[in-house]
């Protein structure tokens, strides 16, 4: 326990010094790893914990960025209430298109969760009296206590926290019977259901929790990049989402955090490679299937230093 | 005569052209060991598979305590009071067998969640709670010191042990096992027996056992129903049915069976 109040105490010290230290540039950053890693989450959940394929997180992501943005010009609605309101509404698109599972799996469920996809931006091109149509739309300022928050110093102080308190629900749920459910389906689904597990309510649950924090991080990522244009949410985004979850490691939250560390910081490590970005991380993703499949954050740290580190909460399973 | 927990009642089960089971009616009575036997393929798991709910029947219907479980999930059928294990064990491998029993024991237990998000006081007490009962649970089919090995790295006796665990924890009135018996050595034999009588007593459990395993059959159960082909060709006490010559048939084939009879 003392261990756990020392990280948390370190962790808070931090958030506040990091502000003071850092230059501009790397709190925008620090700001896309938290937005990104949230996105991630979403689909370690379902794919990772509840083992069912998805490619419509791009679709989720749109829904927040978009949702939260249209509320806030049309209806006046901030977005510090409306990047919520939108993810409960994408918690409940997930629910539904996770009773999808109960008739397709696998491939299938790949294919579907991708149509998805495809259509929500093809209905972000079409409505454009709404959106803005390909040309896009500009983001509201995202305005709190009477402060407008735009740079990404300023955004840090909500994008931070916010992911911090989901990552640390997502760890609480998975370590509780949710966690534990969705490991029994992953592992056997006929044993499952004989436990008297109502699977496709967990499946549908998982489905929904991927859409509420891909809505979230996309809500919160939109003030960030500050326009919205349906290209940034195909088909190819979705299996980005996908390439950092593998390389973080789909069995863990924190995995989602590596993942997205690695890939919004590679590409300035790789300036003279840019033309070739794709390809690099095309092939950090092969790799990590073919040699790591439980991605960085599965992997062993060397005992002696496991050893020396506080135990991290809770019981391990 | 004794209340009847199960009914199946002339149960018909077809895939395309197959007929895996054919016209099967059973009873079985609160409070007993019921045996069904019979070769390989007369249709055994098929039988499991209906009461269970993983497979709707053709024809014919399955009442339990008098109630219709026709076209129920089988979740439903199993918070009803009917559990089961499985002929090549489906445990949650890679999950301690402490955690393989707290699942079960979730639907019971289980807290909001709210609760769960913040790990607060009501989920500390709920956890607990579960836990303390799956630790009974393992206590009652003498995997205490495995609680915390995954489940897939425990022997095969003490995986068929945790599935009986694990389907206890469900607070079932039926148990239903698939082949308990199956690659057990003789001692193993004689100890799961123990076990199963002991659960009938203690618990005033109702099993369903399907086995090959004359060992194990004879030896606990008070009825055998025997099917072959996926008819039901015999049923009765086991002495009964250990006479009766389509018995030996089926097992042993026609020329054994005029031998016996002769």
């Amino acid at each position: 326990m003392a261990g756990r109040a020392l990280i948390v105490a370190i962790a808070v010290a931090a958030f506040f010094i990091a502000p003071h230290a850092l230059a501009e540039f790397h709190l925008f950053q620090i700001c896309l790893v938290a937005g990104t890693a949230l996105v991630v989450l979403g689909l370690i959940v379902v794919t990772g914990f509840a083992g069912q394929i998805s490619l419509a997180q791009a679709a989720f992501v749109a829904l927040g960025g978009y949702g939260s943005a249209i509320l806030a010009a049309r209806w006046g609605i901030p977005l510090w209430a409306g990047v919520p309101i939108v993810s409960i509404g994408a918690f409940v698109v997930g629910f539904v298109l996770g009773q999808m599972t109960l008739r397709v799996s696998g491939h299938y469920l790949a294919l579907v969760t991708l149509a998805v996809t495809a259509i929500v931006q093809i209905a972000l091109i079409y409505s454009d009296n709404v959106t803005g149509g390909a040309a896009g739309m500009p983001v509201p300022a995202f305005e709190i206590f009477g402060l407008t928050l735009s740079t990404g110093a300023q955004l840090y102080y909500v994008i931070v926290p916010a992911t911090a308190m989901l990552f640390l629900a997502v760890h609480h749920l998975n370590h509780s019977h949710y966690g534990r459910a969705l490991a029994a389906i992953r592992q056997s689904e006929t044993a499952a259901e004989l436990m008297g597990l109502n699977v496709l309510r967990y499946k549908a649950a998982a489905f929904g929790a991927s859409g509420f924090l891909g809505a979230f991080g996309g809500g919160l990522l939109a003030p960030l990049s500050t326009y919205l244009d349906p290209a940034q949410f195909g088909i190819t985004q979705s299996v980005y989402f996908l390439a950092v979850a593998v390389v973080g490691g789909m069995m863990s939250p924190l995995g989602a955090l590596v993942g997205s560390i690695v890939f919004v910081l590679l590409p300035d490590f790789l300036q003279a490679f840019q033309t070739y970005l794709g390809l690099v991380f095309a092939l950090l993703l092969l790799g990590f299937i073919v040699l790591r499949p439980e991605g960085l954050a599965g992997l062993r740290l060397p005992k002696g230093i496991v050893a020396a580190l506080p135990r991290l909460g809770g019981e391990r399973r | 005569m004794t209340e009847r927990l199960l009914h199946v009642d002339s149960v018909t089960v077809r895939f395309g052209g197959l007929v895996a089971l054919d016209n099967v009616s059973v009873d079985i009575a609160r409070g007993t060991i019921h045996a069904v036997i019979g070769p390989n393929g007369a249709g055994k798991s098929t039988l499991l598979n209906v009461v269970t709910g993983l497979y709707r029947p053709s024809e014919g219907d399955v009442t339990f305590e008098e109630e219709s479980l026709s076209g129920r999930a089988p979740h439903l059928i199993t918070r009803q009071g009917i559990a089961r294990t499985f002929q090549n064990t489906e445990l949650f491998g890679e999950m301690t067998a402490l955690d393989n029993v707290v699942v079960a024991l979730d639907s019971r237990y289980a807290c909001n969640g709210i609760s769960a998000a913040l790990h607060d006081g009501r989920w500390r007490a709920s956890e607990a709670e579960a836990r303390g009962e799956a630790r009974e649970l393992l206590a009652l089919v003498g995997l205490s010191e495995d609680q915390d090995s995954a489940a897939a790295a425990l022997p095969f006796g003490k995986q068929r042990r945790l599935e009986i665990a694990r389907a206890l924890a469900t607070q079932p009135k039926l148990l239903l096992l698939d082949e308990p018996a199956a690659g057990l050595r003789a001692a193993e034999i004689e100890a799961l027996n123990r076990v199963l009588l002991d659960l009938r007593t203690s618990r005033g459990l109702t099993i369903l056992v399907i086995d090959h395993v004359m060992a194990l059959v004879m030896a606990i159960s008070d009825r055998i129903s025997v099917l072959n082909f996926g008819r039901k060709i015999a049923e009765g006490v086991p002495e009964e049915v250990r006479a009766s010559p389509e018995v030996i048939e089926a097992y042993l084939g026609k020329k054994a069976a005029h031998a016996f009879s002769a």
